[in-house]
């Protein structure tokens, strides 16, 4: 209730801004569709399913002329939420430094700072799923960027902290994220990123990116020894994530584009895995080190369509519930996935009909393969609000 | 001590004598201008290339360091550049003077009412083509003197002859263009995007219609049947368009009508045509030879 009270408020504020001469620019994105699916087994199989409509407000503007601010304010699965809010101060700083503060998409790896609506594709790439969480990587924290003094391309450095509890959402289930949280207590954790943009011809740019993210994830009783009758002690669960984006994009002329994109990561954390020996269960403190990346191709042409492909991989499996035991046998599961589309955009951004088809196929060490599940989504994305500009 | 500290100053002023202004404009035409003032004294670059459309120029950061480190940041404005901020921004560069050459220009199309998506992707500001009329581009290159000689006063004079020089060829220009279209007057036309009303309104050309139906919107084939109507009820025989437009449409119509397309570079270096403002302007006038 008061979050709902809180909501009105900040409606009502935007309303008022609106009618005033110094506003901010306010963009509203719904998203709708309907989905099927052909899996074995499935209750919903070949049923046509509503998803749930979901709205993106974004008020954002200058404060002065040396700082800007946003909000995005997200209505999803029927509750409001505030999916950014931060400050970023863009000039005036010393070494040309720029500062954002508040919650925001982190920068590790290109894709997670791009909200899904704007993606070439349907589906949030495995990885991310069960690295970040299945909202992506999104935390409270500060990011510092900085530009490398190279004149021949651009170079940037991104350094920042935050809270972490992001990835308390790849460690839990929405039932244990409180007490996750709770046991994680205050460590924030360290995200950095170099990115290099290449200019090879008047058509043709070419961007990478290498992102290092560590920190504490979690901390938990462990048997240090293996031997029962000794107390066991609180470890903490330390993670390292190193990530590696590349963007390509040809664009010969207004009407036609190529981009080529891929991002991998290399996960490296501490897992415990319990085990019986007949009387008692004793956790075990081990490490794991696993993979995901993926990578896709669209193509625009005539202006208003796009097709285009993309492979998926990852350790783990998409669809089990994150928990000690799953994520200690992250090392032995595997999810592929096969993504294609059609994209139709009649005027620019302002709204877009995209077909998609996904196949997840699954790989299990201990057990018979889950079956493939295959979802076939329309969806129609809406943009009420001015001309955006287009980011590379 | 005292010699080493003479040389020393006189180096430095030496090299402030030589130090270019530092220049990035949006587009080609304005660059044009720029060196036509600043010739030897200013280094220009510029962001929106003359053969691409420059209502749609994607955010590089190769843009933003081009802006890294100039004094001075022309554009059209009037929302044309709806780019140009993110760029500013993401340059970092704090001595960054932005130039507006919009400010004195008699604007045309200010929407009056309140503009939605269903008028199309229409300039909140007015019509921001407006360099395509030549007695605006005077305007323009009389704000970009000023610009210059407010960044580099040591160099007023030079700046002011340079000018005066360049507004002299314009004019004389302006008159060979004025007595070329002298008996085209009243001549209705049809044009791909609404860009050319300033120049028709310099040269008492009708735009008759548009092949987008709407500001931004795509030539659809309901829409074609309006304008082949059109054509073939006024006798129209041009069709004149940015060269960076798909000609798909206009070529339609063109052959179920008799009309010719002219398709024409609207910035400087956008064809071989247009090395120049000047040779651009000569290129569209040419545009309405035999019609
Ligand atoms: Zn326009």
């Amino acid at each position: 209730m008061v979050k709902h009270g809180f909501m009105l408020c900040l409606l009502l504020a935007i309303t008022v801004w609106a009618q005033s001469n110094v506003n901010p620019d306010i963009s509203l994105i719904g998203t709708t569709g309907i989905s099927t699916n052909f899996t074995k087994n499935d209750p919903d199989k070949g049923k046509l399913v509503f998803t749930d409509p979901e709205v993106e407000m974004l008020v954002e503007g200058y404060l002065n002329p040396f700082a800007k601010a946003a909000a995005v304010i997200s209505y999803e699965d029927g509750s409001f939420g505030v999916e950014e809010l931060y400050a970023h101060v863009v000039n005036g700083l010393p070494l040309d430094m720029q500062i954002k503060a508040g919650k925001f998409l982190v920068g590790f790896g290109k894709l997670n700072t791009v909200h899904p609506h704007a993606w070439p594709f349907l589906q949030r790439p495995l990885f991310h799923q069960i690295y970040f969480s299945p909202d992506g990587f999104n935390d409270i924290g500060a990011n510092f960027s900085f530009i490398l003094p190279f004149e021949s391309f651009y170079s940037g450095i991104d350094i920042g902290v935050f809270r972490g509890d992001a990835l308390t959402h790849s460690i839990s289930a929405e039932d244990t994220y409180e007490a996750a949280k709770q046991r994680r207590g205050n460590n924030p954790i360290g995200v950095a990123r170099w990115n290099g943009f290449f200019t090879l011809s008047d058509e043709s740019n070419f961007e990478l990116g290498v992102s290092i993210a560590g920190g504490l994830l979690d901390k938990q009783a462990v048997s240090v020894t293996g031997d029962t009758s000794l107390p066991s002690v609180i470890k903490a669960l330390n993670f390292c994530y190193t990530g590696l984006d590349f963007k390509y994009k040809y664009k010969p002329d207004a009407y036609t584009s190529l981009v080529l994109q891929g991002e991998a990561i290399l996960n490296n954390r501490d897992v415990v895995r319990s085990y019986s020996d007949g009387v008692n269960t004793i956790q075990n403190l081990d490490h794991i080190s696993t993979t995901g990346a993926f990578m896709s191709i669209d193509y625009r042409f005539d202006k208003q369509f796009s097709v285009g492909c993309k492979y998926d991989f990852t350790y783990g499996l998409i669809g089990d519930t994150p928990g000690n035991t799953t994520l200690g046998n992250d090392s032995k599961n595997k999810t592929m996935g096969y993504e294609g589309w059609i994209g139709y955009y009649p005027v620019e951004e302002t709204l877009a009909l995209r077909l998609g088809f996904q196949s997840l196929q699954f790989s299990v060490a201990d057990g018979p393969n889950p079956d493939p599940r295959n979802t076939v989504q329309l969806q129609m994305i809406f943009s009420l609000g001015p001309h955006k500009a287009h980011p590379f | 001590m005292k010699k080493i500290v003479i040389v020393l100053i006189a180096i430095l002023s030496m090299a402030n004598v030589f130090a270019q202004v530092k220049v990035v404009t949006t587009t080609t035409v304005i660059s044009d201008f720029v060196r036509e003032i600043g010739k030897e004294k200013v280094k220009v670059d510029y962001i929106c290339r003359g053969d691409q459309d420059p209502h749609f120029v994607e955010i590089l950061p190769t843009y933003m360091l081009k802006i890294r480190n100039v004094d001075l940041f022309i554009k059209v404005g009037l929302g044309l550049e709806g780019w140009a901020q993110q760029l500013i921004d993401g340059s970092r560069n704090s001595k960054l003077h932005v130039v507006d050459l919009s400010e004195n220009i008699s604007k045309r199309e200010v929407p009056t009412t309140k503009t939605d998506g269903s008028q199309g992707d229409v300039h909140p500001f007015g019509n921001p083509h407006y360099w395509l009329d030549p007695e605006n581009a005077k305007i323009m290159v009389k704000e970009i003197s000023e610009a210059l000689i407010a960044r580099d006063p040591a160099n007023a004079a030079y700046y002011e002859k340079n000018t005066h020089e360049y507004l002299h060829r314009l004019d004389a220009k302006m008159k060979e263009w004025q007595a070329a279209m002298a008996s085209k007057r009243g001549k209705k036309i049809i044009t791909f995007h609404a860009s050319w009303i300033y120049f028709c309104e310099r040269y008492g050309i009708v735009a008759a219609g548009y092949v987008e139906p709407k500001p931004g919107i795509a030539p659809s084939p309901s829409h074609n049947a309006d304008v082949i109507n059109i054509v073939k009820n006024n006798g129209i025989k041009l069709i004149l368009m940015e060269n960076f437009y798909s000609d798909a449409a206009p070529n339609q119509i063109a052959r179920l009508t008799g009309a010719k397309v002219y398709k024409t570079a609207t910035a400087v270096g956008g064809s071989p045509q247009a090395p120049s403002y000047i040779a651009m302007m000569d290129s569209i006038i040419k545009a309405f030879d035999g019609i």
